[in-house]
């Protein structure tokens, strides 16, 4: 049984080299990947609340039609944008626990 | 963004052509105003003008109607002696508007209008398909 303990020491070696810390400096530090997720949420969803308020105006009969359009297609490409990368990741992610060890 | 820029940009083309288009509805629905007497004069047609502007957020220079003007050519002038606006003469003044040049002038802002949707159906495009690579 010493390939998985050499293959598990290996991974966490390159662990170490790709954030060039040490395990147990890891613990209390948090995900890059999450926090740039919780960014890209926070700016998406102030960006669909502007819609949602143009789309009102709009239904209202006080917008601009222009304005409802430009808006719904910057928050198209945010939503697509996210969601593209989310899943690139879920994959990548997905891929890494099917390896065996 | 670059591509949301263009759109933008795009966007201000659509404002300023629905404006236009706003002045050309007025002056064709105005045509046959007549003033309510002949002292005074009838509907004027009224001549949109576009205005270039740099946009300091957007960082690109963009189109808005400028100032509305009238036309200042003369009256179609004809002899109706028995209308409410009549002078001493029978002649009625009514509006320099030629429905014929206003319909040109509506096809210009409609294929303009067009033109400016079609910049943001391309640019749309674009960004879907550049999208689509990380979906491959």
């Amino acid at each position: 049984m010493t390939t998985p303990n050499i293959a598990a020491g290996a991974y966490a070696a390159i662990q170490r080299a790709a954030n060039g810390v040490t395990p147990t400096q890891k613990t209390n530090q948090t995900g890059g990947f999450s926090q740039m997720l919780q960014n890209a949420l926070g700016d998406l969803t102030s960006k669909g609340q502007q819609m949602d308020a143009k789309a009102m105006a709009a239904a209202n009969g006080k917008g601009d039609l222009v304005d409802v359009v430009t808006a719904v297609a910057e928050t198209e490409v945010a939503v697509e944008t996210l969601v593209s990368v989310r899943d690139r990741m879920i994959q990548a992610y997905e891929e890494i626990m099917r390896m065996p060890i | 963004m670059d591509f949301m820029r263009s759109i933008f940009i795009a966007a201000t083309g659509l404002r300023a052509q629905s404006g236009r288009m706003r002045v050309i509805a007025e002056n064709i629905a105005n045509a046959n105003s007549t003033a309510a007497n002949s002292a005074t004069d009838p509907y004027r047609r009224r001549v949109p003008s576009f205005a270039t502007s740099f946009d300091r957020d957007l960082q690109a220079t963009v189109v808005s109607m400028g100032r509305i003007r009238t036309d200042g050519s003369d009256f179609t002038v004809r002899n109706e002696p028995g209308h409410p606006a009549a002078d001493g003469q029978g002649n009625v003044k009514y509006p320099n508007v030629n429905t014929l040049i206003e319909t040109v002038d509506m096809r210009e802002a409609q294929r303009s209008y067009e033109a400016n949707l079609n910049v943001i159906t391309a640019t749309r495009r674009m960004i879907a398909r550049t999208i689509e690579i990380l979906r491959a």
